[in-house]
């Protein structure tokens, strides 16, 4: 089944289309790597699917509803969540405070607290490795733990479609390994999985199916192996990353 | 609970001994100070002051800097004073109703004002102080204009059975009207900072992009947030009107009723619960009884000091310095 539909959808900034015309589909419990060089448009196609900007053109349709007008508030109680490039902890509160906005918030608006809901955001830290840090202010983590934090927090929204937005930059060989069974468990319990990952150190490992970007428009999809042997994309992509290492 | 254990953190909620003295030494006030009726003024407006601060906060401790609480302070006092002389309805009655009033202009001003924040927000907001005042200086059928509201009636005893609580007879008994309504308030403000309602303010202030992604509809809990400070700020000014039963625009709309709440919130501390309320208690009557016979003129220079010295040296305000928490 068709989880996420986009269809001609493009976003302008000023002069500049950072998305262009993108058709794309999502099936239900697949996990796509969403790839492409600096600037190709990723992080600007999970602003528009989780409302945090509106399209110029094209249409949203998630579970079958037109979510293009919808606030971001609204769009994470219909089942979608999302983590952020540069990660956004709620600085001052604790690590477990942090994860029980999403628990308490994340899907309808409740304002009887549930004696469960402490229990769970101690588990998904767990999970995520910050067991140890429930009580510290999130402002205090590293940055790759706020990246692990962000995580946790959508994660306890339970989404249906989850949108990772290079959640293992910066991680270490062991932290990447970890994310990569964290992002299996997540698929198993059913959920749907985008995954932007720039320096392929995730997605080539958990994709089911790539999705290449460049200067805002699609320039492959498919099966990881046959993305990655793309001309264009190995253009586009390799070639500028056989750049980074030159310089 | 277990619920209420989270929250503290982020807000550190009071650490048992201060609350508690502070509550005995003002309980024991009337009694200490029986003879001397100034000192319990004083005490009574910094109580009032506080309430003021404690309103002001469950804004500002949601992120946003209100500079036009006078604004909701007046049109309590105003359609409080109104409604007990015309229809010469009960204090008792019109002090709840002009807290309405207070929280209806702030829907008008959420609704406004919904976009902006930070300075913007601000300065929103000491410019809608203009408004009702201009209102109230103008309609004069209804307001008496620049003449001002006098004659107004204080507050009736309470009797029950036997019993017979006299409220606006006497000093102590103004006073200890406004402590137990600064109690209320302390009351109500702490149950919002430990409910989930208060996790949402927190959460949006800290990071608002994040807060609506995980589900926050940021500008309605503000919006209630913003409605919950005016009916409070506008019961503190029909509460304060019955006091002195008499008012005039100029008294209540006032520069003085827009600034010593902010003043009083930053210098006890923004992310603490009773912070604001102790910078009330400490500052107000230091600057009546120390600073006011020294310096007459200037005596309000005293909380430019004060600000400025908390600002440089105790980021966390008062309140945060006594707790010694980073
Ligand atoms: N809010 C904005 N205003 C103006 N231009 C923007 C805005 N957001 C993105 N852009 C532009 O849109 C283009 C795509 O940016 P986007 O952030 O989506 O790229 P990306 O694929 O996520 O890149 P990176 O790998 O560097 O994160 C870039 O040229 C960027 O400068
Ligand atoms: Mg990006």
């Amino acid at each position: 089944m068709t989880l996420l539909h986009l269809e001609g959808l493009g976003k302008q900034f000023g002069e500049v289309w950072a998305l262009r015309d993108l058709d794309f589909a999502l099936e239900e419990g697949e996990v796509v790597g969403l790839v492409g060089p600096n600037g190709a448009g990723k992080t600007t196609l999970f602003n528009l699917i989780s409302g945090r900007i509106k399209p110029t053109t094209g249409s949203i349709v998630f579970a079958g509803q037109d979510i293009r007008a919808l606030e971001p508030h609204a769009i994470c109680h219909l089942g979608i969540g999302r983590t952020f490039q540069s990660s956004r902890p709620f600085p001052r509160l604790t690590v477990v405070q942090n994860v029980l906005v999403g628990r308490v918030f994340g899907k309808e608006v409740r304002f009887r607290p549930r004696a469960d809901d402490l229990e769970t955001a101690r588990e998904l830290l767990e999970v995520v490795g910050l067991g140890h840090k429930v009580d510290t202010p999130a402002g205090y983590l590293t940055p790759s733990e706020q990246r692990r934090l962000d995580l946790a927090r959508a994660l306890a929204t339970r989404p249906r479609l989850l949108l990772l937005d290079e959640v293992a930059a910066g991680f270490s060989p062991v932290a990447i390994k970890q994310a990569v069974d964290l992002v299996r468990r997540v698929q198993e319990r059913g959920a749907t999985l985008f995954v932007i990952d720039h320096f392929l150190n995730l997605s080539l490992r958990v994709s089911n199916r790539l999705l290449a970007l460049d200067q805002g428009e699609k320039v492959a999809e498919g099966p990881p192996p046959e993305v990655m042997r793309n001309r264009e994309v190995i253009r586009a992509y390799l070639g500028l990353r056989h750049e980074d290492e030159n310089d | 609970m277990e619920r209420a254990a989270p929250t503290k953190i982020a807000l550190p909620g009071p650490d048992r001994a201060i609350p508690v003295l502070l509550l005995l030494g003002l309980v024991l006030l009337p009694f200490l100070a029986r003879s001397n009726g100034y000192v319990l003024q004083v005490f009574t407006h910094a109580l009032l002051l506080a309430t003021l601060a404690l309103a002001w906060n469950i804004l500002g401790a949601g992120g946003l800097v209100s500079l036009g609480h006078a604004a909701f302070f007046g049109v309590g006092a105003y359609s409080s004073g109104i409604l007990s002389l015309r229809p010469g309805l009960s204090p008792w009655l019109t002090i709840p109703v002009g807290g309405l009033f207070g929280a209806g202009l702030a829907v008008m001003v959420g609704l406004l004002c919904r976009r902006l924040r930070g300075a913007y927000f601000a300065l929103a907001t000491l410019a809608f102080v203009e408004i009702p005042r201009v209102v109230t200086d103008n309609w004069d059928g209804l307001t008496r204009g620049s003449l001002g509201l006098v004659g107004l009636p204080g507050l009736p005893a309470l009797t029950l059975g036997p019993w017979r609580v006299e409220i606006g007879s006497s000093a102590s008994a103004s006073y200890n009207l406004v402590l137990s309504y600064a109690l209320v308030v302390v009351f109500l403000v702490a149950l919002l900072w430990r409910s989930n309602l208060g996790l949402a303010l927190q959460a949006a202030r800290e990071e608002e992009t994040a807060a609506k992604a995980v589900g926050i509809h940021v500008d309605r809990y503000r919006l209630l947030s913003l409605i919950l400070s005016a009916f409070l700020t506008g019961t503190s000014g029909a509460i304060y009107v019955h006091l002195t039963r008499y008012t005039v625009p100029g008294l209540v709309y006032s520069l003085h009723f827009s600034a010593v709440p902010v003043i009083f919130a930053m210098c006890g501390g923004r992310f603490t619960i009773l912070g604001p309320a102790l910078a009330a208690l400490v500052l107000y009557p230091v600057d009546q009884f120390l600073f006011h016979p020294l310096l007459p003129a200037g005596h309000e220079f005293l909380y430019g000091l004060f600000l400025i010295l908390v600002v440089l040296f105790m980021p966390g305000g008062f309140w945060g310095a006594l707790r010694r928490s980073p």
